[in-house]
């Protein structure tokens, strides 16, 4: 293949796009870790409902699609936050993070993957559904054109980024949601309610996890298993940025996806789902704590 | 304004208190000395609070500075005393209260864009006590301010909660120094296995001469006269 700039540049630009939303769902695996010490490995399967709500809003009730990502981010909030109180919080109370409710906690994350997805094959059966939006012509980059919902993709996660960052770092509320992200005992003697915190915390990680799955929708299809990939891709972005860090989340999104998209190009597009692991192997070699990990147990 | 009932507390089995009375006047400092626990009937401001939720009594004033090196170490100073305030929904009134906390501590003041972690242990107990503060407490329990302090400055956080106290605020302090919380206190409880052992004014304690033995080091004098021979 003939060395060209152009694709080159194209494919960068592809893989960031994607990347950003691996980013928003690491970044809601991230928080919901730094604030439960939990993984939550029933993420995929929020991202996966957020896609399916998203698609019954604007096919179904045809509502526009930005306001498809609202409702689905609220959905899958308040799917979030039920579960939480109604499985987890069980195992939390009982201790979580790293005690043997913590194992319990990863046991019944996986379960809860698994009842979710079946719940949703009831609901839609197992094909694939299309998730046509008309966003008009593609953006002409010089030589590159980009389709609108890469680009609306890229600017609606970015701006999700920036308000999360603002959010925790700037008001009330975020210092609280940091507080029990780093001691929930001293949290409970600041007055803070930590159980709603945590609820929130939940709440926002699935609002997320939902809004990448209306963002993907259009680009590929919306089908019940597209969870557990991009659960995978997630957590390798989470890992390379550094697990529990915020930035660290978004970075390692962008790198996962431009790793991504350059391997399917100029190596092999067949095993287009290896390289993101590839990456997650090496930076685990080199440098175990990722990219912006901070010092065990000290987190975002 | 805090009187606690026939508190028994332990961990599991083991009975650590085994029916404890306490009294707290409003506005006076009253030391605990020897032990600490939570339980039976514990009434704040005329509200039995035994089973309330934490972040209620912190809403109903009563608010509890836990030892030494127990701020967030990845946050600044002055994220820490906001978090102080987390109740509180006066905006205004909250940041007259941090530009007091500053010029209480001064030494916060010069460090407020720091990461807490950085702060010395003295400064550390500055913080917390003033995060303390920072939730605009009637009362403030104070859990061992001078552990694992050098002794120069356990002078000064007890002249700083002496200071506090004189602003208003009821003050408990739990106390493993003795002679020092004998010295700040208006009234103390000694309590020696789960049980109040005496209780009564400082002033008497201190001459008490069952206490000097125990607590005081009733040979101090000798020792010292041992010394300098």
């Amino acid at each position: 293949m003939d060395f060209d700039f152009n694709s080159l540049l194209a494919f960068i630009i592809f893989g960031i796009t994607i990347g950003v939303v691996y980013g928003i769902v690491a970044l809601g695996i991230s928080l919901i870790y730094s604030g439960l010490d939990i993984v939550h490995f029933a993420h995929g399967e929020i991202y996966m409902f957020g896609a399916f709500m998203g698609l019954f809003l604007s096919q179904e009730l045809g509502v526009p699609y930005p306001f498809a990502i609202i409702g689905a981010m609220i959905f899958a909030a308040l799917l979030g936050m039920g579960i939480e109180r109604v499985f987890y919080r069980r195992l939390t109370q009982a201790g979580g993070g790293y005690t043997v409710a913590g194992m319990g906690m990863i046991i019944c994350g996986f379960g809860m993957s698994v009842a979710l997805m079946n719940v949703a094959f009831l609901i839609w059966g197992a094909g694939a559904e299309p998730f046509p939006v008309n966003l008009g012509m593609p953006l002409q980059l010089g030589d590159i054109s980009i389709p609108q919902s890469y680009v609306l993709t890229a600017v609606v996660s970015m701006l999700l980024m920036v308000v999360l960052n603002y959010f925790i770092r700037r008001t009330k509320l975020g210092l609280a949601v940091r507080a029990v992200a780093h001691n929930k005992d001293i949290a409970y003697l600041m007055g803070i309610n930590v159980p709603l915190v945590i609820s929130l915390i939940f709440g926002l990680g699935c609002a997320l996890a939902a809004a990448a799955g209306v963002l993907i929708g259009p680009m590929q299809s919306v089908q019940v298993e597209m969870g557990y990939l991009m659960l995978m891709k997630a957590f390798a972005a989470a890992v390379v940025g550094g697990f529990g860090s915020l930035p660290g989340a978004l970075i390692g999104g962008i790198l996962v996806g431009i790793f991504e998209n350059l391997g399917a190009a100029y190596i092999s597009p067949s095993h287009k789902d290896i390289y993101a692991f590839l990456l997650l192997i090496l930076v685990l070699i080199f440098r175990p704590s990722g990219l912006f990990g901070v010092i065990a147990k000290v987190k975002a | 304004m805090l009187k606690i009932k026939e508190v028994h507390a332990g961990y599991g089995r083991l009975k650590i208190l085994r029916g404890i009375n306490l009294n707290v006047s409003q506005g006076t400092i009253v030391a605990l000395l020897g032990g600490n626990g939570t339980g039976k009937s514990i009434e704040f401001d005329k509200k039995v609070i035994t089973d309330s939720k934490p972040h209620h009594i912190v809403r109903s004033g009563l608010v509890q500075v836990t030892q030494s090196k127990e701020a967030y170490p990845a946050m600044t100073v002055e994220e820490n005393l906001m978090l102080g305030a987390f109740t509180r929904s006066d905006k205004a009134e909250i940041k007259y209260d941090l530009e007091g906390i500053y010029s209480f501590f001064p030494a916060l003041k010069d460090r407020r864009n720091m990461l807490s972690g950085t702060l010395s242990g003295g400064e550390v107990q500055m913080l917390v006590t003033g995060r303390g503060l920072m939730a605009k407490p009637k009362m403030l329990m104070l859990d061992e301010p001078s552990a694992a302090l050098a002794p120069k400055v356990v002078l000064e956080i007890f002249a700083n909660i002496y200071k506090i106290s004189q602003t208003g605020v009821t003050i408990l302090v739990v106390e493993q120094n003795v002679r020092m919380a004998l010295l700040l206190a208006q009234y103390a409880y000694i309590i020696r296995d789960g049980r109040i052992m005496i209780e009564g004014k400082s002033e008497e304690l201190i001459n008490d001469p069952a206490i000097k033995e125990f607590f005081l080091g009733g040979t101090v004098t000798d020792t010292s006269k041992e010394l300098n021979a």
